[in-house]
């Protein structure tokens, strides 16, 4: 018969993502209303569910019992990440407002329309903002590898919806298709590399498989079979940090959706991704297995990652320098971040996880904050995309220009930006697990990165307008920029709290 | 096994059904033959009498409201699917205990999820077929 404490305990631990999945149900239907004012609110709401849902994660997390009797491979992940989602959503969340309908609603306002439920999206658009969202935190919860893999796909598939739905263009569309169709690729990789672990273990849940494996590895080794599952389970969740070879879709996907979708892509597929392989990898564990003398993972899967890390850093740098767009130069860039966040993973736990955790929120409020100066500004109602539409900004927006230049300065690890900080416990993470040459190799990747990422620092604040950066206008609704500016005021003063932000 | 050791009693409810099934079958058959107006014509002798013509192009434009439609079906169809395994453990669970109240609250949030999936639809105007 079923054990009803443990059951109890687990719902009790996915409380908040029980009330954020309400607000998807509420947000649905509150964009149905014909009232314009109830459909204005939805965004409010989101933000009101998110930070409810805050207050719950340190709520349910601070019952030290269930705490100590919670089945789970690494239970503390959960509340950091958590934290950092929700609060990062709120974030997201405002970048987002007035973004869904606005034609629609232009003509509603106008009159010329008359309000039909089955032409609007707005509320669909948040219901999938907050799924999404909730599918990144169950990851944290996953002890098993069946809910792991419905918690990565609960993140997945409302995003794909969100990029076709983002803004009314045939760019959105093929964006979405193409991302559609690599990620069920990478769906049915993982897939597949589950499959192999279970085989090799015949056991689903986490802290069996850890076990199993170190039976095996007290043995004679690691079953074959298991270290090829591991592998495919990393290269397919490695589609959700972008990370080579699962990066091809990142620059025309984070290119074809509108900007604050783009900032969301970047953000919580990655840490939903990232927290996947930091549990993936608990199973083997990171020391004691192995071949004799590498005292670490096994000598196979540590070399994928190496080798994941190295390709995806270089990659995304040398990427970057080629690009025109700003929104592929960002990409890129979110390419090359999971590089370096692949090292705090090869460094294992204690520092080097909690280095992840942490460079985690210093990119998602850096990256937002950068989106965020993307999505505030319009050409004629357009997306801006080229660089060179940031020339000059500073003698039109110098609060926008500003921003830009503190998130690129972040991004490239300037201190004493948030981004430095990040990069900087990664990094001596790297060196306490002596994995110089991998400390080398992302330093010379940072100077690489600097060559771009002063351009964007440059472009808005050195340089002169250009006829084509004159018709820049801000968007009617204000949100998007007062989340740049806070997100830029966090990269500044977060700092200021290093030690109590470090898990 | 002999067959004097199988327990036939306990087929009694299979042989039940059958009978049921098969009076429900030939009890529909004759009412019909003996009740149903009679018209005949070219339509009445089409295989799929009322529905779509068997010959010519299969590839022809359905109207996307088949589909829509379609899923709308697949909420209830998911939600009975899941019905009938919880209705089955929900029997044995002891009244009043904390797992049966666990268990009435997660199968009453599912179909709460069901009740607001078929509002939406019916708020989006799935059903509506102008």
């Amino acid at each position: 018969m079923v054990d009803s404490q443990a059951m109890l305990d687990k719902v009790w631990f996915i409380l908040p993502e029980i009330w954020l999945v309400i607000g998807a149900m509420v947000v649905s239907m509150m964009g149905l209303s014909g009232t314009r004012l109830v459909r204005d609110a939805v965004p409010v709401v989101v933000c009101c569910f998110l930070a409810v849902a805050m207050a719950g994660i340190a709520w349910v997390y601070g019952d030290a019992d269930r705490l100590a009797g919670i089945d789970l491979l690494m239970p503390q992940l959960g509340p950091y990440v958590k934290m950092i989602l929700c609060a990062i959503g709120i974030v997201l969340a405002m970048l987002s407002v007035g973004l869904i309908d606005r034609p629609l609603e232009d003509s509603l306002k106008s009159g010329r329309a008359r309000f039909d439920p089955i032409r609007t999206s707005r509320g669909e658009f948040f219901a999938f903002f907050l799924l999404s969202l909730v599918g990144a935190m169950l990851v944290c919860n996953a002890n098993d590898l069946i809910w792991l893999f419905l918690a990565l796909e609960l993140t997945s598939l409302p995003t794909y919806i969100m990029v076709a739905i983002s803004r009314p263009s045939v760019k959105a569309q093929e964006a979405a298709v193409k991302y559609f169709f690599l990620g069920a690729l990478a769906a049915a990789m993982f897939l597949y590399g589950f499959a192999l672990l279970y085989g090799s273990t015949g056991t689903v849940v986490l802290t069996e498989m850890r076990d199993a494996f170190a039976e095996q590895a007290a043995g004679d080794g690691l079953n074959r079979l298991a270290i090829v599952g591991m592998i495919l389970a990393v290269l397919g969740v490695s589609f959700k940090i972008v990370a080579v070879p699962m990066h091809f879709y990142a620059a025309d996907v984070y290119e074809g959706a509108a900007s604050p979708v783009t900032a969301f892509l970047a953000f919580v597929p990655k840490t939903a991704g990232i927290v996947a392989i930091i549990l993936l990898l608990g199973t083997v564990g990171w020391s004691g297995h192995g071949a004799p003398g590498a005292g670490g993972l096994p000598q196979p899967i540590l070399v994928t990652l190496w080798m994941i890390s190295v390709l995806t850093m270089t990659l995304g740098n040398v990427g970057a320098l080629l690009q025109r767009s700003a929104k592929r130069l960002l990409a890129y860039s979110s390419i090359a971040h999971s590089g370096y966040l692949l090292i705090g993973v090869i460094a294992g736990p204690g520092m080097g996880i909690n280095a992840v955790l942490f460079y985690l929120l210093a990119y998602g409020v850096m990256n937002t904050a950068a989106f965020a100066v993307l999505s505030g500004l319009q050409r004629q109602g357009e997306e801006i995309e080229s660089l060179d539409d940031l020339a000059g900004l500073r003698h039109r927006y110098p609060v926008m220009a500003v921003v830009m230049a503190v998130a690129a300065l972040s991004l490239l690890g300037f201190p004493p930006l948030l981004g430095f900080w990040g990069k900087f416990s990664l990094l001596i993470a790297g060196i306490e697990a002596h994995r110089m040459p991998l400390v080398v190799i992302a330093l010379v990747n940072s100077a690489i990165s600097a060559w771009y990422y002063l351009r964007l620092v440059g472009l808005p604040i050195l340089a002169m307008p250009t006829p084509a950066s004159e018709s820049i206008t801000h968007r009617p609704v204000p949100w998007a920029r007062v989340a740049a500016v806070i997100a830029a005021l966090g990269l500044v003063a977060l700092p200021l709290f290093v030690n109590e932000l470090l898990p | 096994m002999h067959l004097a050791e199988v327990n036939l009693e306990l087929y009694i409810p299979i042989g039940m059904l059958v009978v049921m099934a098969v009076l429900f079958v030939t009890a529909n058959m004759v009412l019909t033959h003996l009740m149903g107006p009679r018209t005949l014509g070219a339509n009445k002798d089409v295989p799929y009498e009322s529905g779509m013509n068997p010959i010519g192009s299969a590839r022809k434009r359905f109207n996307v409201r088949f589909y829509i439609l379609a899923m709308t079906f697949l909420v209830f169809d998911v939600e009975i699917i899941f019905l009938y395994p919880w209705a089955v453990t929900f029997a044995k669970l002891e009244p009043r205990s904390p797992e049966a109240t666990l268990f009435l609250a997660r199968i009453m949030f599912f179909i709460a999820t069901s009740i607001v999936a078929y509002v939406y639809a019916w708020r989006k105007g799935v059903f509506r077929w102008d």
